[in-house]
Order: C-alpha cells, then sequence, then structure tokens
C-alpha cells in the first residue's frame, strides 16, 4: 500500500508537484502515466480535428452588438448559451494552432472540456468558469462609470442580474479598501483564479463579449413546485396569466417573473415580422420611457433633497425638514398630519401589529 | 395669556419624540395645542447605510414659515425651541453664541473650498 502511493508520488504523481500555472491541474487531464493528454494528443494528431470547427463564435457580428443582438442571440439559439464557453476554447485553439503553423511552439494547447472534469466518473460535472478580473473591472466601469442600467449589463456581457449587482458591490468595496489603505488578499485571489477556468474579457477585438451564462432562466417559484389539477372548461382561454393565478392568487405569469422580459420583447417583434428600422424604432421609445422614468424619479429626490437643511452638531448633524401644518386638515385631525395625533390612541398594543422590522435600508 | 412655542412630549418609555407646539403657556404640557409646527426626534438616528462619511444625525420637521408667523405675534419660544428655531435662522441664538459663530465660520470655509451640503443660516447670524 506504502510502496504503491510512493511509487504514484514519484512517478505519475510527480507533475502535481509543481502544478501547471494557469490550469485547472485536475487528475483527469493526465494519463496513467502522468503525461499531459492534450499535450499527447496534439503531438500525435497535429493538424486534423479543432480545423473543423473554424472559429464560429470569433467573427460572427463582429463588432455590431447591442441588445437587440444579444437577445436575439439568446433567445433564438438555444443552446447557444452553454456552448459559448466551448465555442470560445475552439477559437482559442484556432488561434493557438495559426501560432504553431507561424512556427511558435512553446505553449500548451488550452484546456478543453474533458480537462474541466474534476471527478473522471462523473462525466457530466463540468467546472464551471468564474468571471476574469477584466470581465469584473469592466462590469463594474459599465454599471457605475458609464451609469447604464443593470439589466442592460447583464445582457452585453451576458452575465445575469444578480451576479452583476454582486460584482458592482464587491467591486465597489474592494475600490473603497484601496482607498482607505487597507491591505487586499490580492496573492490568494491571484491563486485561486489562477486555477479555476475564466470567462474571459477582451475589449480590443471587436468581438461580443463571450456568454458567461444563460441570463434569462425561469426561477421556480415555490409555489409552483406542486403539481395542480385544474379542470377549465373548454371555451375558456387558458393562458400563463391564468396558470400563475393557479397556483397561487398573488403568482405573476412567468413572462413577468423572468428576469430579462424585454428579450422576450424583442424576440416577439421579430416573430411578429417587423422590420429592423421599426424595432430599433421601437426599443428606442421603450428606453426614452424609462430614461424619463427616472429622470422623474430624480427630480423628486432632489426636490426632497433642497426641504433638508442640515446643521452640523458636535456629535450628530441636525437635520431639519421643511413641512406644511396645512397637511393636517382643516379640522385638525388628518393622519397625515406632522406630529403625534391628539385624541387618537396609539396603535401598537393593537392585535395583528408588527412590530419587529420588515426590510432593511440599503 | 402668552403664547409659548414648546416642546410636547410623546413617544414611550425611553423612547422620547417631541411635538413643536404653539400652546397657551398655562396648558397642559401635552394638551391639545393651537397648532403643531412640528417634531422633533431627541434619539440620534445612526447615519444612512451607504453613506461612508455619514455622522448621526437627529431628525427634526418644522414648517418654518409658520414659526416666523407665531413668533411675529409674539408667541414665547422655550428655551429648547429657541436653541433649535436659531439652528435654521429663525432667531438669535442664545446659548453658545460663540461656539455656533465658530461652526458658521467653519462651514462658510468648508463650503467655499469644496460645494457641501452642509448649509448654516449665515445671514440671521
Amino acid at each position: 500500500m506504502r510502496r504503491n502511493m510512493y511509487a504514484w508520488i514519484n512517478g505519475p504523481g510527480q507533475v502535481f508537484k509543481d502544478p501547471l500555472p494557469g490550469s485547472t491541474n485536475y487528475m483527469s487531464a493526465y494519463d496513467k502515466t502522468g503525461n499531459l493528454i492534450r499535450k499527447r494528443d496534439r503531438a500525435e494528431t497535429p493538424e486534423q480535428d479543432i480545423d473543423k470547427a473554424p472559429e464560429e463564435g470569433g467573427s460572427e457580428k463582429a463588432g455590431a452588438w447591442g441588445v437587440e443582438g444579444a437577445a436575439a442571440d439568446e433567445e433564438g439559439a438555444g443552446e447557444a448559451v452553454e456552448d459559448a464557453l466551448e465555442k470560445e476554447m475552439r477559437r482559442q485553439a484556432g488561434e493557438e494552432k495559426r501560432n504553431r503553423a507561424e512556427g511558435k511552439d512553446d505553449k500548451l494547447p488550452p484546456e478543453n472540456l474533458e480537462d474541466l472534469r474534476p471527478f473522471p466518473l462523473n462525466k457530466m460535472f463540468r467546472s464551471q468558469p468564474v468571471l476574469s478580473e477584466e470581465l469584473r473591472e469592466a462590469i463594474w466601469a459599465r454599471v457605475v462609470k458609464d451609469g447604464v442600467s443593470v439589466p442592460v449589463v447583464s445582457v452585453e456581457f451576458g452575465v445575469s442580474n444578480e451576479r452583476v449587482g454582486a460584482v458592482v458591490r464587491l467591486k465597489q468595496m474592494e475600490k473603497e479598501w484601496i482607498g482607505e489603505g487597507k491591505t487586499l488578499a490580492r496573492p490568494y485571489s491571484k491563486a485561486v483564479l489562477a486555477m479555476l477556468p475564466k470567462t474571459p474579457y477582451d475589449p480590443k477585438n471587436n468581438r461580443r463579449p463571450v456568454v458567461h451564462e444563460s441570463i434569462n432562466d425561469l426561477i421556480v417559484h415555490p409555489a409552483t413546485r406542486q403539481q395542480i389539477w385544474e379542470p377549465v372548461s373548454e371555451s375558456r382561454r387558458f393562458t400563463r396569466v391564468d396558470a400563475g393565478r393557479a397556483f397561487d392568487a398573488s403568482l405573476l405569469p412567468a413572462d413577468d417573473r423572468i428576469p430579462h422580459p424585454e428579450l422576450v420583447l424583442v424576440e416577439r417583434e421579430s416573430l411578429a415580422g417587423l422590420s429592423k428600422d421599426e424595432r430599433t424604432q421601437l426599443a428606442a421609445k421603450r428606453m426614452m420611457d424609462e430614461q424619463a422614468k427616472r429622470e422623474k424619479v430624480e427630480r423628486r429626490k432632489a426636490e426632497e433633497a433642497k426641504r433638508m437643511q442640515v446643521v452640523p452638531g458636535r456629535r450628530w448633524d441636525f437635520v431639519f425638514q421643511d413641512v406644511s401644518v396645512e397637511s393636517v386638515g382643516r379640522d385638525g385631525r388628518g393622519a397625515g398630519g406632522v406630529g403625534w395625533r391628539y385624541g387618537f390612541p396609539h396603535e401598537d398594543r393593537k392585535k395583528g401589529q408588527v412590530k419587529i422590522p420588515t426590510r432593511v435600508e440599503g | 395669556m402668552v403664547l409659548r412655542i414648546r416642546l410636547a412630549r410623546f413617544g414611550k418609555r425611553h423612547a422620547p419624540f417631541y411635538n413643536l407646539v404653539v400652546a397657551h403657556a398655562r396648558t397642559a404640557r401635552n394638551s391639545k395645542p393651537l397648532e403643531v409646527l412640528g417634531t422633533y426626534n431627541s434619539v440620534p438616528q445612526p447615519p444612512r447605510p451607504g453613506d461612508t462619511q455619514g455622522r448621526p444625525f437627529k431628525e427634526i420637521k418644522l414648517d418654518s414659515a409658520r414659526a416666523r408667523y407665531w413668533i411675529g405675534v409674539g408667541a414665547q419660544p422655550s428655551d429648547t425651541a429657541w436653541r433649535l428655531l436659531s439652528m435654521v435662522g429663525i432667531l438669535e441664538p442664545k446659548y453658545r453664541v460663540g461656539q455656533i459663530k465658530q461652526q458658521v465660520v467653519k462651514a462658510d470655509s468648508a463650503a467655499r473650498s469644496a460645494t457641501k451640503s452642509t448649509i448654516l443660516p449665515k445671514d440671521e447670524l
């Protein structure tokens, strides 16, 4: 037993002592004698297999991508999202092949999907890529510096809404820490990231960003986990809205619960046979509406801020908010009036009063 | 009868909350006033989330136009009410005059160096 162990350590296991930089280093990437399979394969079959799929991910729609283009890709080609990584790999492989043809042979071939299986017997399990540092930075810049809304950025980069939000929050925190002069665990993050497959970001080539994940998945609502036998008369039109209601009275239809309903709308328009100009017009109109709504909210906030007056004190500030005594109404008994009301008992001992906080600000 | 601008204590035990009221001087503290000018929460609130340089603050709601009117017709503020009203420049500050003047100077210079959102009643002082 022990002899076997040492045999392995001094034989095939030796490669793990100095792990390959920039690789997952899973055991399934090596054969029994400790050779890197992808290196061996390349040496054996020099110029055939990878060429069959010549960089389809790369050259399609170079440059001209936007919400609409992304939408078409997202919805139309269903498996496109899952295969995006594969495509990117193939593209890299193609590039690498070209390099090799030009005589730069020293580099290792990029990892293929077999190398991303940590458990050799579980063929279906693949290591999922994480966002690369450049991609995270780009997402943060797009949201914070350019002021683009989270759903739009999510569509642009092919990263889910939640992940975009998390990236922005964490990046912001990181930058605050750097500003405060805190030390970051850079070596640690570098080491971990070097071991994981990453979604690359390459803004220089005019390629669309590699799609990181499927962004428009419908989240399974707990209310829809049960099967329901819902008798419906034949004459009735039973739509998705009705289906939502059948599960729960307050459940929205699936069309409204998905993260990007606008992508479905775009797809619907293209299916309806609208021309490109018309669709662009509609999208522009939607954008304008959104913008107007946002401006309205901002104006209201600015107005509110104008009514505030901050007087700095030694330990705390005094914030004066301008109100109107008229808000109490003519008879002086209105509920909207300023201050505690006179002649009304306080309701905190009444049945059904919720006293614990139900939401956290910020 | 003398009119007073004063605080009426509401809220619960250990959780004071005040109405800033105009009332006849000889009526009970929490009796129905002539008018409720505003509120004063004397418990400092923690800075708002996301406000990195935020300081704790005390919330005051005030109808300043109405307060000016009542003072104009002879209502007499209590000491505390005087302190609050002098902060927004409705009255001359009576307490810690030097300190408040210093604060004004400081705030003025701060506003000149960088347009900060702190406003002080400089015209009245």
